[in-house]
C-alpha cells in the first residue's frame, strides 16, 4: 500500500473550503436526514462507496465489496435499517486517488446518497474522507489505518479495525516479552523495505525488543525499487539471528521466503507483519510447504473468538462459497463498517450523519473486528491486533490469549518440514 | 565478510545473466529499428504470465514452455511492428525517437491493462518442485533456478551471436543497423528485417519472462522496475550493442549485489553512479558506436 501526504498549503485550503462548505451544507444534510432520524422515510437507505474494483488494489477492493454486500443482504433480510432497505451504490475508483474524489463528490452531490462508507487503503481514504467531511458525512472506513489518515484531524473518520496499522507488530512484541527469558530469542535481525507501512512497524518492534535485552545483530532497510533481494537476504543469513523481523510489502515478501529457502536458513522465530497474513496469496506465492511457523499479524481471523464472527463466516461461505480460510480480512473490515451503522441506528433511532458522528465518538461498539472506540481523529484506541501463526498450513490466532485459537509453536520448523 | 561478498558476487553474476537475456532483446530492437522499446519490461511480464499459464494449466515445465513462449512472443513483436510502428513510418515517411517512445509506451500500458484484467492484481509465482532448490559448493549457495537461467541465457545469447554473425539474415540485420539506406540500395528489404528484428528482440523477452517468473513473484505492474533497469543497462552498454547489453547486465548485477552486502540503501544508486561515470567518459556507452549501431 502507498500513501499520499497533502502539502500543508493544500490541507489548509481544503480545510478552509471544508469549513465554509460544511456550514452551508450540514444544515441541508441535517434537514435531509431529519426524516430518517425519526425512522419514517419510506425510500431505501442509499449508501455510496468508492471501491478499487480494478487497478493495483483491485483484489482488496473486491474483497471489501463482498463484505459490504454481505452485510447489506443480511440487514435487508431482517427488515433493513429503521425499516428502510439498504441500497449500496458502489463505484469503481480504479485505485486512483483522483477518481476517489470524483466518486465521492458525485455520490454526495449528484446521487444524493444518504451515507457513505470508505474505500480500501489509506491512499484513497485520505482524499475520500476530506470530501465526506466537506459535506458533513460520517466516514466509517474499513482499511485506512495509516498515520496520515488521522493526521487530517477530521472528526468524521472511524477506522473499523482494532488498532492503527503502525501497531501491527505490538501483539508480537507482547507475546515475545510474555515468554520466560530462557525461551526468548537471544539475537534478532530486522530487515525492511523502505515503505511507510513496513519500516515503522519493524522499527517499533526493534526498539521494544532491544530495550528488553534481545541483541540486534542486523538492522537494514532496502529501497522499494530493489529488484533482486537475494544479497539482502544473504546479509540476514550471515548474521545467523534467532529471530528475523521482516517488514516486507508485496512481492518482496514472497521473494524473501524463496531466498531463505534457497539459502537454507530457517530462523527459530520469523515475524512478517504484512505479507504472511494473506491466507490465499502468501501460500500460493511461497508454497504451502514453507509457511508453517511464520508469525504475522492482522486485525481479523476466522478463528478469533469474537461476537458474531462465526455467523459472519457462515453467511459469507453460504453466499460466496469456499471456506473460512479463503476470507480476506478486508471483507470482515467492510462488514464491520455496516455493523457499526446498524448499531448506531439501533441505539439512537437515527441514521443522520451528525448522529452517527456524535454516537461513535462516545462509548465502545461491538463488531467482528473487536470492541471499537476512537480518538478524536478516527484512530481506534486499541493497543494491538491479533498475532497469527501458520500452523499445519492454517493461519491461526495465537495471541493475545483471549483471542487465541491455539498456543504458539516454537521454534519454526525447517522449510518444507 | 569475505564470504558474504563472494556469495553476493555469485548472486550478482547469475542475476546479470537473466538481465542480459532481457536487455539484448531491447538493444537489438533499438539497433535495428531505432525504437526505444519501453515496453520490453511488460513484454517480459507477458511472457512470464504465458509460462505461468502453461505450467499451472497444462503442467508444462517452465523451461520447456520457452519452446512455445518464444515463438508466441516473436509473433507479438512482429505484430507490434506491423500494427503500430509501420503505419506511422509509412504515413510520415519515417518514425522519430519520440514517436516510438510514445507508441511503445501505449503498447506497454495496453498490455498491462489486459494482463490486469485477465489475471487480476494478485501476485503470481511459478512454483515448481525445484524452484527453491539450491546447491552448496564450498560453503556457497547456488540457486538451481538461477544457474539454469544463467545457462539458458548463455545458450540463447550464443545462438543470437550465431544468428547475427553467421547467417544471411544476420548480415542483413547488421547492414540495416549500420546504414539502412545503403542496405536498401543493396537489396535488403529493411522493412521486413525491422519486423523480424522486432520479433527476435521480443522473443528474447519471451525466454527471459519464463525465467523471471521462476525467480521472482510478479504481477502486471512488476514491469515498471524492470524497464528502468533495462534502459539503464542498454545505455551503459551502448545503445544497439548486444555485447554492451551483456556487459551492462553483468555490471548491474554484480554492482548491486556487492554493494548490498555493505548497504542495501545505496545499491541502486551505485549502479546509477557507474552509469553516469561511464557516460561522462564515453557518452556512447561501453560498446556503443558514436555514429551508428554496433551489433
Amino acid at each position: 500500500m502507498r500513501r499520499r501526504i497533502l502539502s500543508n498549503r493544500a490541507r489548509r485550503a481544503a480545510l478552509a473550503v471544508s469549513a465554509v462548505a460544511a456550514l452551508a451544507l450540514t444544515a441541508g444534510c441535517a434537514a435531509a436526514n431529519g426524516s430518517s432520524a425519526q425512522g419514517s422515510a419510506k425510500g431505501p437507505l442509499v449508501i455510496g462507496i468508492s471501491l478499487s474494483l480494478t487497478g493495483d488494489f483491485g483484489d482488496t477492493g473486491q474483497a471489501a465489496e463482498r463484505g459490504y454486500e454481505l452485510w447489506a443482504d443480511q440487514v435487508n433480510a431482517h427488515g433493513g435499517i429503521l425499516g428502510r432497505q439498504v441500497e449500496l451504490k458502489i463505484v469503481d475508483d480504479t485505485t486512483s486517488a483522483t477518481q476517489v474524489v470524483t466518486n465521492y463528490e458525485s455520490l454526495i452531490t449528484q446521487d444524493h446518497v444518504d451515507l457513505v462508507f470508505g474505500p480500501v487503503s489509506s491512499l484513497l481514504t485520505v482524499p475520500g474522507a476530506q470530501v465526506a467531511n466537506r459535506y458533513g458525512y460520517a466516514f466509517i472506513e474499513p482499511a485506512g489505518g495509516a498515520p496520515n489518515v488521522f493526521a487530517l484531524h477530521l472528526h468524521n473518520i472511524f477506522l473499523a479495525q482494532p488498532a492503527p496499522v503502525l501497531q501491527l507488530g505490538q501483539s508480537f512484541v507482547d507475546y515475545i516479552l510474555s515468554l520466560p527469558k530462557a525461551e526468548r530469542p537471544k539475537t534478532a535481525a530486522y530487515s525492511s523495505v523502505d515503505n511507510p507501512f513496513a519500516s515503522p512497524i519493524v522499527a517499533e518492534v526493534q526498539q521494544q525488543l532491544q530495550a528488553a535485552g534481545i541483541k540486534t545483530v542486523l538492522s537494514q532497510t532496502y529501497p522499494s525499487e530493489q529488484a533482486d533481494l537475494s544479497p539482502v537476504v544473504a546479509r540476514v543469513v550471515a548474521a545467523k539471528p534467532d529471530l528475523v523481523v521482516d517488514g516486507t510489502q508485496g512481492e518482496d515478501g514472497y521473494e524473501t521466503i524463496k531466498d531463505f529457502v534457497q539459502q537454507k536458513f530457517s530462523p527459530k522465530f520469523l515475524f512478517m507483519p504484512n505479507d504472511a497474513s494473506d491466507p490465499v496469496a502468501f501460500p500460493a506465492a511461497v508454497g504451502m510447504a514453507n509457511v508453517d511457523g511464520i508469525y504475522t499479524a492482522d486485525d481479523w481471523s476466522a478463528l478469533a473468538d469474537r461476537p458474531g464472527n462465526q455467523a459472519f463466516i457462515a453467511a459469507y461461505v453460504a453466499k460466496y462459497g469456499g471456506t473460512a480460510a479463503d476470507i480476506d480480512p478486508t471483507s470482515a473490515e467492510a462488514y464491520a463498517c455496516g455493523q457499526l451503522l446498524a448499531e448506531v441506528a439501533a441505539k439512537t433511532g437515527s441514521v443522520s450523519n451528525a448522529t452517527i458522528i456524535r454516537a461513535l465518538h462516545s462509548g465502545t461498539w461491538t463488531t467482528i473486528e473487536g470492541n471499537l472506540s476512537w480518538n478524536a481523529y478516527g484512530a481506534t484506541n486499541g493497543h494491538s491486533g491479533l498475532l497469527l501463526q501458520w500452523q499445519d498450513h492454517e493461519l491461526v490466532p495465537v495471541y493475545p490469549v483471549a483471542d487465541a485459537a491455539h498456543a504458539p509453536e516454537n521454534p519454526k520448523p525447517y522449510w518444507g518440514a | 565478510m569475505v564470504h558474504t561478498v563472494i556469495q553476493a558476487l555469485i548472486l550478482g553474476i547469475l542475476t546479470g545473466g537473466v538481465y542480459a537475456l532481457m536487455s539484448t532483446g531491447q538493444t537489438l530492437v533499438f539497433g535495428v529499428m531505432r525504437v526505444v522499446n519501453v515496453a520490453q519490461g511488460v513484454l517480459v511480464i507477458l511472457a512470464a504470465y504465458l509460462s505461468y499459464t502453461l505450467y499451472s494449466q497444462f503442467g508444462i515445465d517452465p523451461f520447456a514452455t520457452i519452446v512455445l513462449v518464444m515463438p508466441a512472443m516473436f509473433a507479438v513483436g512482429v505484430g507490434i511492428q506491423l500494427l503500430f510502428i509501420r503505419p506511422v513510418q509509412r504515413h510520415r515517411g519515417s518514425v522519430t525517437f519520440e514517436q516510438t517512445l510514445l507508441i511503445m509506451f501505449a503498447v506497454a500500458v495496453g498490455i498491462e491493462g489486459i494482463l490486469d484484467l485477465a489475471y487480476t492484481s494478485s501476485y503470481r509465482s511459478i512454483d515448481t518442485s525445484y524452484a527453491n532448490a539450491s546447491w552448496t559448493v564450498a560453503g556457497y549457495t547456488f540457486s538451481v533456478v538461477r544457474v539454469l537461467a544463467f545457462a539458458l541465457a548463455v545458450g540463447l545469447l550464443g545462438l543470437l551471436w550465431l544468428l547475427l554473425n553467421k547467417t544471411p539474415f544476420g548480415r542483413a540485420v547488421r547492414a540495416t543497423v549500420q546504414n539502412p539506406t545503403s542496405a536498401r540500395l543493396l537489396g535488403v528489404n529493411t522493412e521486413r528485417i525491422q519486423a523480424l528484428g522486432m520479433g527476435v528482440g521480443v522473443s528474447l523477452a519471451g525466454a527471459s519472462g519464463a525465467v523471471f517468473g521462476l525467480i521472482y513473484p510478479f504481477d502486471a505492474n512488476s514491469s515498471y522496475d524492470l524497464v528502468s533497469r533495462l534502459l539503464s543497462i542498454i545505455v551503459l552498454g551502448g545503445l544497439g550493442s548486444v555485447v554492451g547489453a551483456v556487459a551492462g547486465s553483468l555490471v548491474l548485477g554484480v554492482a548491486e549485489a556487492v554493494v548490498q552486502t555493505f548497504s542495501p540503501v545505496w545499491a541502486p544508486f551505485t549502479f546509477l553512479v557507474v552509469l553516469i561515470a561511464v557516460l561522462l567518459v564515453r557518452p556512447q556507452g561501453l560498446f556503443g558506436s558514436a555514429e551508428r549501431g554496433a551489433l
